[in-house]
C-alpha cells in the first residue's frame, strides 16, 4: 500500500483549516492543520511534509518566510500559497521564491484539491484517480 | 467611465457654450449612465456574496468584510450621482446612506447585527464568517426582512429620486431645444444626439439616425419600420416621440410621449462581462411582452426596472432587436 500524501495546512483563520482537512482526508492525505506560523514553522523542523500549504499574510511570520524556511530544510517540499485580495505584490514575490502555485480566496475545496493533484503530480506521487473524481465535497 | 471619458466630461462641464441647454442634457445622460454602472456594480456585490454562501467556497471573515465595505462604497457613488441627478432629494437620499453605513459598521463590528434587525428568521450557522456572510445577505436582500431596510429597498428609492429628478426635464422643454439644434433625423421621427461632439457644437446639419456609428442604435433598429409605426417613428412630418442619445457603443432611448415612460439603456461593446440592456418602464408598459427571456423584471410603486446582464454579443443584438420590433413595429 502506497504510503499517504501528508499535507501541512497553515492558515491563521480557523475556518479554513476547519473546512479543508476534511476536503482533503476524502483523497487519502493525511494533514495536520495550524493557525500558529511559528507553531507550524517548529513541526516542519521535525517533519519533512510532501506538500504545505499557507496562508500568504500572517502575524508573526509570513508566507514568504514560511517557503524560504521549507526551502532550506526540505527542498523537495511543494509550497502552495493561498491568497486574498490585495496580496498580488506578495504573491509575485513568492512566484520568485519558487512557491508551486496559488489560490485565491474564496475558493472551493476542488480547487485546492486540483492543484495538490499537480503538486503530487510533480512529486512522481500521483493521487488515486478514483478517490479525486468522487462526489464533491459539500462543504 | 474610463479616463478618457472622464475627462471628455470634465471638458464638458468647463465649457461655455451657446447651446447649454444640449450639453447640459449630454452631461445629464452621461451622469445616469454612470449611476447605472454602480448600480450594476452592485448588484454584482450582492451576487457575489450569494455564490460564496450557496456554494462549497471556502472563505474568511476578511472576504466578508471586504464585501460590506465595497457595498458602502458603491453605494456612496450611487447616491453620489443620484445627488447630482436629483439635487432635491439629497438630504434625504444621504440620511438613508448613513443608515446603511451605521448598519454595516454594526455588522462588522458585531454589535447589533443589521442582518437581524426584523428578521422573522435566520438560520444560525456555527461558523461566524458564514454567520456573517448570511446576516450581510439579509441586510442586503434578504426576503423576509421589512423591505424598506435592505440595501436593495434602498436602491430603489435611490432609483426613484433619480427618475423623478430626471422626468422634469420635460418633454415640451427638450423638443424645443432639439428642434433648433439640428439634432432632428432626417430617416426616422427620432431625435439624435452624439453624446460628445453634439455636447461641444450642434451638428451644421441634420443627419440620419440610420447613418450613425452606433452598435446598439443599429441592432435596434435592424427590424423596424421606417414608415409610421405604433409609436410613432415614421411620419418624419411629425414631431419626434424618440431622443436617441448615442456613441459607437452607447444608446440612450428616451420617450418623449406624454403617455409613454420609457427609458432604454445599453452598452453593447462585445465585452460580455461590460455589456448591459437597462429599462425603466411607467406601470402601464407591458414589459412582459416586450422584452425577451432572461431580463430581471422589478415592479416599484412608480414604474418598473429590468435589466439584464453580461450579455454576449449575439444576445444583446437579438434583444435589442426585439425590443426595436416590439417599440417601432
Amino acid at each position: 500500500m502506497t504510503k499517504s500524501l501528508e499535507i501541512l495546512l497553515l492558515d491563521d483563520e480557523p475556518i479554513v483549516g476547519r473546512r479543508l482537512k476534511p476536503a482533503l482526508d476524502k483523497i487519502g492525505c493525511q494533514v495536520e492543520i495550524f493557525e500558529n506560523p511559528l507553531e507550524a514553522v517548529a513541526r516542519i523542523d521535525q517533519k519533512e511534509f510532501d506538500i504545505v500549504v499557507t496562508d500568504i499574510r500572517m502575524e508573526g511570520m509570513d508566507g514568504i518566510q514560511v517557503l524560504e524556511h521549507i526551502q532550506k530544510k526540505w527542498p523537495r517540499t511543494k509550497v502552495i500559497m493561498i491568497t486574498g485580495y490585495a496580496k498580488m505584490d506578495l504573491a509575485r514575490e513568492a512566484m520568485g521564491k519558487g512557491v508551486f502555485d496559488f489560490i485565491a480566496k474564496p475558493f472551493r475545496p476542488d480547487d485546492l484539491r486540483r492543484i495538490i493533484a499537480n503538486a503530487a503530480e510533480a512529486l512522481g506521487r500521483p493521487i488515486d484517480a478514483a478517490l479525486l473524481s468522487g462526489e464533491p465535497d459539500k462543504g | 467611465m474610463s479616463i478618457l471619458n472622464k475627462l471628455k466630461l470634465d471638458k464638458l462641464k468647463k465649457i461655455t457654450h451657446r447651446e447649454p441647454e444640449i450639453r447640459d442634457f449630454c452631461i445629464q445622460t452621461i451622469r445616469f449612465k454612470k449611476f447605472l454602472e454602480n448600480a450594476r456594480a452592485m448588484l454584482d456585490l450582492i451576487e457575489d456574496g450569494r455564490e460564496k454562501a450557496l456554494g462549497e467556497y471556502i472563505f474568511d471573515r476578511h472576504y466578508v468584510v471586504s464585501l460590506i465595505d465595497s457595498v458602502i462604497e458603491r453605494l456612496g457613488m450611487m447616491v453620489y450621482d443620484a445627488c447630482v441627478l436629483a439635487p432635491q432629494s439629497g438630504v434625504e437620499l444621504y440620511a438613508g446612506y448613513d443608515r446603511h453605513k451605521l448598519a454595516a459598521a454594526n455588522l462588522i463590528s458585531g454589535k447589533s447585527p443589521a442582518g437581524k434587525t426584523g428578521a422573522s428568521e435566520t438560520v444560525t450557522l456555527t461558523e461566524p464568517e458564514y454567520q456573517l456572510l448570511s446576516d450581510a445577505l439579509f441586510w442586503l436582500n434578504g426576503k423576509d426582512r421589512a423591505d424598506a431596510e435592505t440595501v436593495m429597498a434602498f436602491m430603489k428609492q435611490v432609483f426613484f429620486h433619480v427618475i423623478q429628478g430626471i422626468e422634469p426635464t420635460d418633454a415640451a422643454k427638450n423638443r424645443l431645444l432639439f428642434d433648433t439644434s439640428n439634432v432632428k433625423a432626417t430617416d426616422m421621427n427620432f431625435y439624435i444626439i452624439d453624446l460628445w461632439k453634439d455636447a461641444l457644437a450642434p451638428p451644421e446639419k441634420k443627419r440620419t439616425a440610420r447613418g450613425f456609428n452606433c452598435v446598439p442604435l443599429k441592432h435596434l433598429l435592424m427590424d423596424a419600420d421606417c414608415g409610421e409605426s405604433k409609436t410613432g417613428t415614421g411620419n418624419s412630418s411629425s414631431d419626434p416621440d424618440w431622443v436617441a442619445a448615442v456613441t459607437e457603443y452607447q444608446l440612450s432611448l428616451n420617450s418623449l410621449k406624454p403617455d409613454l415612460e420609457f427609458r432604454l439603456e445599453t452598452l453593447a461593446s462585445g465585452d460580455a462581462q461590460s455589456d448591459f440592456i437597462f429599462i425603466f418602464a411607467g406601470k402601464s408598459t407591458n414589459l412582459d411582452s416586450l422584452l425577451p427571456a432572461g431580463f430581471h423584471i422589478e415592479k416599484a410603486h412608480y414604474g418598473q426596472l429590468a435589466w439584464d446582464l453580461d450579455l454576449s454579443a449575439k444576445t444583446i443584438e437579438d434583444s435589442l432587436m426585439n425590443i426595436g420590433r416590439g417599440l417601432f413595429g
